[in-house]
């Protein structure tokens, strides 16, 4: 099993990513840089968070047309795991592999902090180790986070099951003050239709050691696992 | 043919005379400008070198201290921390976003040319008054967008600060920007160009007339005038910073880069001549090569320009394309402009003309100048004023200590800050009094900024020994032993006898604690003219310091928040009526005077080494040092931290003070809370007795209420959720937001 | 003439552009041009300026009117840092 971590330029979270599949996991992970052209020895792909191009022109849409795309889309056509984390998600979006669109924060600034979400479909190639409903404890760390759909394709996400994660409070609740971006419906990560492709704005890879979680948990091994899991059955 | 502009030469007539006799000759316009940059007091430190000279700067783990880019301690198995300070005052007074961000910019570039990863940064920042200052609100919310924008993308997390208010900074604000890098020692490069032969390289952003005269307009003092300046303005990129930290460690890590250094201050300038200096052989610069990004540039607008982001590199002879072969994977521009010469001179040519040739010792060493000093009439009246009248009601001024903005929560800024990224930090923003990264060899780093202007105005010898104090006692706090420390003095104009006292005073200060504690200094930066002519008033003596420490195991770390209901509540040290440029004088009585709390070196070192060996035995909870509001604030962040609440017996608290107010508000030094499980009480009253310090119970940890008790009466009652509520609101209500 | 309301004044349409001053550098749109437009096909364009656009509507006598009162806001507002930035100012009749 071999899993690709993508680096653009700007790229930050590749290595935090890297040290988690890598040393936590010990799972066969590499390093790929935006102008590779070749992803056919990976079985799953990670755009890891960061400030591809600098944020310049929108989150992400610089990115979204990086020659290492092209094998990205190919993968999740193929029904391959692809992850798109924070900026990852944001260049998903731009490139077509997940709907909507992730807008500047409704405070318009940039927010660092840990919250909690629950897990609403966990069918998905990243989720599927987890129970319906249970609570992940991860951080944000954003400018652009807030997920926006227009409403007949809001109808379309909830039809086919394609909310992974919701922000919730201490209580499990949803709640527009625990929102950290103003996100519709509270929306913190979205898979595909197929459920391969998954895109959330949180870090699983900050929160994958109980020493650095406020809580000391490691609930960003799910996203991990689940992966692995899936891939094992595939 | 060189041009002369007109040249705003900095050189005062008596360097001029110096610069001819040592030349034997008249310089020309480009050396005339050359020497103007490199012997500017930010680049030379002409003033201070004889005061610094004070600081100790050795000790067996530093590897590097003064004089490099940055220090270097060496944290073991291998690895070395790298360490500076840096700071862009006068450019953010006038443009605060950019100004900021690219003093991020350039403190992270010092740590990068020593070939270490940055992993960490801390911001010290002083405004005017924001509750009443629309122009201090808007330099407050651009610095922080500033440092938050720029940090944020290059991927290096702020895990640390701190903001200090006083008027004296309303049209001087302070911006430190402290920055810790992380590497092995066999890739430790250096600021030198040692081999004769070897390529420069000149990497990263293209020259064009960003900043000129950026040293001496830091030099000088702002007037209104400053804001038609436009040359000194610069704009950050952080996008390129982090294709040149990529570019550059990865260079590093071929093995043939055998100098490095950033550009900053005195451009091009300053940073061959440096090498040149350090490596003890000249260099030969072809001014044609330089990648020009503007057009009709002279000879003397390229070497002595700004622009941001440029490194230079000197490359092992033959290995120059394996370094270029990086560079453009990054997609980095890249132009030898140089050799490094077996002869003791700068030497600038145009094709086959030498247009400048100085010699290397010539432009690095500015005479240096001998101020004189003199002890400011105010202090003694100050010292001598009847104190203000004692309070009845303690409960309302504490109440309203917690909403002055020094002491106010924090979390506005450090919200904006990523301090995440890096997945390293352990004990986070707002945690404790410091703050904690895991390295790559299972220690862990605590780092700390802090400083006291309010205090070092009224004294600056123990104002400034006690920032370091203050620091030290942070870092031990959290389970760290010092190791080393930088210092970043900040004050008016030199030429001002009674300033430079204050200098003077400041460094012996710090020098002597650095000594008795045996914390090496091992890099940092003097900044003079933080001045207003409008006004003629300097900012207050602000000598900012950061110490880091080391945690050898992570069972060893603590942090402020009280744990556990029916904790006791134990107080270290003893607190003295010490109550000058206290936040309790200054916000609650608007008063300036009285004496400010000395640091005794041998009743705080002993506090220190006591507490760290209580925390690393197991017998702590939590930990907060006395500082700032005194015990009352220290107690009341503890519990408001831990959502907890207390019930404190004042009269146990072991005092030279007559007054409630002043047992409560005091800021003397070589004081700790502790909060321990009762088993542990014993030990600890034994443990501190053996080591002679102070110790004494002074109270419990219980639900929700804050119940400070004096002779039986409760003269303090608040309920924790209250108070949290009325310090998290202060500083968002300011800037007109919800929390 | 904009369109005229119950108060005897008129509405105009304003637009302020606050861009960087020519002399200053834009990395955002020196990347925008290289790493998107440049390096996808559009070698067209040489050159790419990002600015930050205020849509105003503006009560007052006159254009001129309406101008001298946008100017004065800017200063005084710090709508735009004279220091890093210049501020274009247009005034339209057409609602």
């Amino acid at each position: 099993m071999k899993i690709a971590v993508a680096v653009f330029p700007g790229s930050n979270c590749e290595r935090d990513t890297f040290n988690v599949l890598k040393h936590n996991l010990r799972i066969d992970t590499d390093l790929i840089w935006h102008k590779e052209s070749n992803l056919n020895n990976y079985d799953a792909v990670i755009l890891p968070g960061g400030f591809t191009y600098g944020d310049y022109l929108r989150g992400g849409v610089i990115a979204a047309f990086s020659p290492i795309m092209k094998q990205v889309k190919k993968m999740a056509e193929k029904g391959k795991p692809v992850l798109g984390i924070c900026n990852g998600f944001q260049t998903l979006v731009e490139a077509g592999l997940l709907p909507g669109a992730l807008m500047s924060n409704i405070s318009l600034k940039f927010i660092c902090k840990w919250t909690k979400l629950r897990v609403e479909n966990n069918r998905t190639a990243f989720t599927n180790i987890c129970m319906k409903n249970s609570i992940l404890n991860m951080p944000v760390a954003h400018q652009q986070g807030r997920f926006f759909i227009k409403n007949e394709n809001l109808k379309h996400l909830i039809d086919h099951n394609q909310i992974v994660l919701t922000y919730v409070n201490n209580k499990g609740e949803t709640s527009n003050d625990i929102n950290p971006n103003g996100s519709i419906m509270n929306i913190a990560g979205i898979s595909n239709e197929e459920g391969n492709v998954m895109g959330l704005m949180p870090h699983p890879e900050r929160a994958s050691e109980p020493a650095l979680s406020p809580l000391r948990s490691a609930d960003g091994l799910f996203i991990f696992k689940s992966m692995l899991n899936y891939l094992k059955k595939a | 043919m060189i041009t002369n502009p007109d040249q705003q030469l900095g050189l005062t007539k008596k360097e001029k005379t110096t610069l001819r006799k040592r030349l034997d000759r008249e310089p020309n316009a480009l050396e005339w400008a050359m020497v103007d940059a490199q012997w500017s007091e930010h680049c030379s430190y002409k003033s201070s070198k004889p005061v610094l000279s004070q600081l100790p700067t050795k000790a067996k783990h530093v590897l590097l201290g003064p004089g490099y880019d940055a220090g270097v301690v060496d944290v073991g198995d291998g690895y070395i921390v790298t360490f500076h300070i840096e700071s862009h005052n006068h450019p953010s007074a006038i443009d605060p976003y950019g100004g900021s961000a690219t003093g991020i910019g350039g403190v992270v570039r010092d740590i990068l040319s020593l070939g270490t990863r940055p992993i960490a940064l801390l911001d010290s920042l002083h405004f005017g008054d924001i509750k009443t200052s629309s122009n201090s609100r808007w330099l407050f919310k651009n610095v922080v967008k500033g440092i938050a924008d720029y940090g944020n993308c290059i991927g290096v997390p702020t895990v640390g600060g701190e903001v200090g208010f006083d008027k004296c900074f309303e049209k001087n604000i302070l911006v430190d920007v402290v920055c810790v890098g992380l590497g092995k020692k066999e890739d430790l490069v250096l600021g030198e160009a040692k081999y004769s032969g070897d390529t420069v390289i000149l990497m990263g952003g293209s020259t064009g007339r960003d900043g000129i005269h950026g040293v001496t307009f830091a030099s000088k003092v702002l007037s209104d005038e400053s804001e038609s300046e436009r040359s000194a303005v610069q704009i950050p990129n952080p996008f390129l910073k982090k294709l040149i930290i990529e570019a550059t460690l990865e260079a590093v890590n071929t093995g043939y880069v055998r100098g490095l250094k950033d550009l900053g201050g005195g451009g091009l300038t300053c940073g061959i001549s440096e090498i040149a200096e350090k490596g003890k052989n000249g260099i030969d610069i072809e001014i044609s090569k330089i990648p020009l990004r503007e057009d009709n540039m002279t000879p003397i607008e390229t070497l002595i320009s700004e622009s941001q982001e440029r490194m230079l590199f000197v490359i092992k002879q033959g290995h120059e394309k394996d370094i270029q072969k990086i560079f453009d994977k990054y997609e980095l521009s890249y132009a030898k402009i140089g050799i490094v010469k077996n002869n003791d001179k700068v030497t600038i040519k145009d094709g086959k003309i030498i247009i400048a040739s100085l010699p290397v010792e010539t432009i690095v060493n500015a005479p240096i100048i001998n101020r004189s000093v003199k002890i400011p009439n105010y202090l003694n009246k100050l010292r001598k004023l009847e104190p203000p009248n004692e309070p009845t009601d303690f409960t309302k001024i504490l109440s309203k200590l917690l909403s002055s903005l020094t002491l106010a929560s924090k979390r506005w800024v450090y919200k904006q800050y990523d301090h995440e990224v890096g997945i390293k930090t352990v004990v986070k923003p707002g945690q404790s009094g410091a703050a904690v990264l895991k390295l790559d060899n299972g220690k862990f780093l605590a780092i700390k900024v802090d400083g006291n202007p309010k205090h070092c105005y009224l004294d600056p010898y123990n104002g400034a020994a006690g920032g370091l104090a203050e620091a030290s006692r942070n870092i031990i706090s959290v389970g760290g032993q010092p190791l080393a420390m930088v210092d970043h003095c900040q004050f008016g104009d030199p030429n001002n006898s009674e300033v430079f006292w204050t200098f003077s005073e400041a460094v012996h200060g710090m020098a002597d604690y650095c000594k008795a504690l045996n914390l090496p200094c091992v890099g940092g930066k003097v900044s003079f003219y933080n001045e207003d002519t409008g006004t003629n008033t300097a900012i207050k003596p602000s000598p900012i310091v950061s110490v880091i420490g080391l945690i050898d195991k992570l069972s060893h770390i603590r942090t402020m928040e009280l744990k556990e209901h029916g904790d006791i509540i134990i107080e270290l040290g003893i607190t003295k009526p010490e109550m000058g440029g206290s936040e309790y004088y200054e916000y609650i009585h608007n008063f300036t005077g009285g004496s400010v709390p000395k640091v005794n070196f041998i009743t705080e070192s002993k506090m220190q080494i006591l507490t760290l060996e209580l925390i690393k035995k197991g017998l702590v909870n939590s930990v907060n040092d006395c500082s700032k509001g005194g015990l009352a604030i220290a107690l009341v962040e503890m519990s408001i931290l831990g959502e907890k609440g207390i019930n404190i017996d004042l009269n146990n608290v072991i005092s030279e003070c007559h007054r409630i107010d002043d047992v409560l508000f005091s800021e003397s030094h070589s004081r700790m809370i502790i909060s321990t499980n009762k088993n542990h009480v014993n030990k600890i009253l034994d443990l501190a007795r053996n080591y002679d310090v102070p110790c004494s119970i002074i109270g419990t940890v219980k639900n929700k209420d804050i119940s400070i008790n004096m002779n039986k009466k409760e003269i303090i009652s608040l309920t924790s959720s209250d108070i949290s509520k009325v310090w998290s609101d202060v500083i968002p209500k300011c800037m007109g937001e919800v929390n | 003439m904009g369109k005229k309301l119950l108060t005897g004044l008129n509405q105009y349409t304003v637009n302020i552009i606050i861009e960087n001053k020519p002399l200053i550098r834009d990395p955002e749109g020196e990347t925008i041009l290289r790493d998107l437009i440049i390096k996808n096909g559009v070698t067209e364009v040489t050159k790419v300026k990002t600015a930050k656009l205020l849509k105003l509507e503006v009560n007052a006598k006159d254009k001129e009117n309406a101008k001298k009162i946008m100017e004065d806001m800017c200063n005084d507002l710090r709508i735009f840092n004279p220091v890093v930035s210049i501020c274009k100012i247009t005034v339209s009749s057409d609602s």
